[in-house]
């Protein structure tokens, strides 16, 4: 009897142990192994920018900056391609039984989602697009294909091009208020930082015909501009995540506002 | 893998205890938080540095009348749309001071990492224009108002005139007049002609020239009304486009 009990009692643990709602431990994880390998990439760069980024017809550049580039470019859109798959093939088909602890917990993975989206945009809008100035206006370009833009919009771009389709696809494929509709939030914050990628060809198109390194406030890079404003849509994301959760939380209205 | 019957707990209950309810809230409340800070500064420095950049890299290019004209009017835009999200829908009067720290925690990193540690300029060349007081500035404004009109005139007004007073602390040292073979120069002049950038020519520098250079000590005022004129009306256009990007809207999917 006592057997039983203590059976009964720790398999009662072990369960409640495995129905933890909230595990961020997967978005720190990615987010530490982004930063270790930007780091990583950054300490290529200083070596190898200079000495073998400086002109692209040489054979040094070929090996340490072209071979990267067609290394990196199509594990992207394997990488794209299988998340998204993934995730579409295992979506929840049944999404309307959602039980609402299962539904928090699948925000709360979302949250997770959204925190390595919002990590990779810092690398890629932030650190390595005003890098990219300091070495153009350093180093004057002979190609499109730069050190620094092998890194910038051949790397950091279509990583957090990538984190921002996982997360879209997470809320799409298992968040019944996104599942069913389209939100057009998400969707602006998805689609207006994805569109930078293909203004590239805008800007490289550019650059070939017009030396405007002088300024990097040249007109031909508002495409860019105009693009990261979308990233604001992250407003409204924000609202309907929490909209939500205030939703599956009518039971503890009181304390919320206790706080 | 669909869990849609995986859960634990019955049907209708999201919390086991309101421990763990007020844990997990307040917990995703700050990583939301930083997940707003991050996207703010990503998407902040690329506007930022792509429409105002060069006069905020350049010692040389921080002049009495370009400067202070293009670099508030372009700051403005994410203070006024990040004003609008946390005070509208949060009451928090933090917008403009988040945003303009977020842009320059991501400046900073820049100019030490790169602009110093990979092309080797001196961070004296390089140093970003403080904007946090204007940030404070326009909070307090919207604080005791509590109204996005009054910010916009009296709040976006201050936002200009305030910007070369407190940026002039650290630029005055570099505004000094020096002797070079004759020619009389400034201090910053003579640091950017001895770091030698695609953005050093004088057919290219985008500092002041032109009559209003011979007003003399009038430059700074004229620029700083103008750019404060300039913010108000951007803070309106802003403030609603920040209104915008709070949507909570959803498409039908047949719709996309």
């Amino acid at each position: 009897m006592m057997n039983l009990t203590t059976e009964k009692a720790v398999s009662a643990a072990q369960a409640d142990e495995t129905d933890t709602i909230v595990n961020f431990k997967p978005a720190y994880i990615t987010m530490g192994v982004m930063l270790v390998f930007y780091v990583g990439i950054r300490i290529y760069e200083q070596y190898f920018g200079w000495k073998a980024g400086l002109d692209s017809f040489a054979p040094e550049f070929q090996t340490y900056w072209m071979n990267l580039m067609w290394t990196e470019l199509p594990l992207e859109f394997v990488a794209f391609c299988a998340i998204g798959g993934y995730l579409w093939k295992t979506r929840d088909r049944n999404i309307d039984a959602v039980a609402p602890r299962e539904e928090m917990r699948r925000i709360l993975t979302l949250i997770g989602w959204l925190a390595v989206y919002a990590f990779s945009v810092y690398w890629g809008a932030s650190y390595f697009t005003e890098q990219d100035g300091t070495w153009h206006q350093t180093v004057i370009r002979d190609t499109d294909f730069t050190p620094s833009h092998i890194l910038e919009f051949y790397l950091s771009y279509p990583i957090y091009i990538i984190c921002g389709w996982g997360a879209f696809m997470y809320a799409h494929t298992r968040i019944p208020q996104f599942a069913k509709r389209i939100s057009l939030a998400f969707l602006m914050f998805f689609a207006g930082p994805f569109m930078i990628f293909p203004n590239i060809g805008l800007n490289e198109w550019g650059h070939t015909f017009w030396f405007m390194e002088e300024l990097f406030t040249a007109p031909l890079h508002w495409g860019f501009v105009f693009f990261g404003w979308f990233a604001l849509a992250v407003f409204g994301v924000a609202r309907q995540v929490l909209d939500r959760v205030i939703e599956l939380s009518k039971e503890y209205e009181k304390d919320v506002l206790a706080l | 893998m669909s869990a849609s019957t995986e859960t634990g707990s019955p049907a209708g209950k999201t919390w086991k205890s309101k421990e763990e309810f007020l844990g997990c809230v307040i917990l995703t409340d700050w990583i939301l938080l930083v997940i707003l800070f991050a996207v703010l500064l990503g998407s902040f420095h690329i506007h930022y540095m792509l429409l105002a950049g060069d006069w905020d890299f350049w010692i040389d290019f921080k002049d009495r009348r370009m400067w202070p004209t293009v670099t508030p009017i372009v700051a403005m835009c994410f203070a006024a749309a990040a004003q609008s999200f946390f005070w509208t829908r949060f009451r928090l009067p933090i917008g403009a001071t988040t945003v303009v720290l977020a842009l320059l925690i991501g400046e900073w990193i820049n100019r030490y990492d790169n602009f110093w540690g990979w092309t080797f300029f001196p961070i004296n060349l390089v140093f970003p224009s403080a904007l946090i007081p204007m940030g404070f500035w326009l909070d307090i404004v919207l604080m005791i108002s509590g109204s996005w009109l009054v910010t916009a005139l009296l709040g976006g007004l201050g936002w200009g005139l305030l910007f070369y007073p407190i940026n002039w602390p650290v630029l005055a040292q570099y505004h000094q007049a020096t002797e070079i073979d004759g020619v009389l120069l400034t201090l910053a002049d003579l640091i950017g002609f001895n770091y030698v950038r695609t953005g050093t020519p004088e057919y290219i520098r985008m500092v002041e020239r032109g009559t209003l250079r011979t007003f003399g000590k009038d430059v700074v005022p004229v620029a700083a009304f103008f750019s404060g004129f300039i913010s108000m009306l951007v803070y309106f256009l802003w403030w609603n486009v920040g209104k915008w990007f709070s949507t909570t809207k959803y498409l039908e999917i047949e719709e996309v």
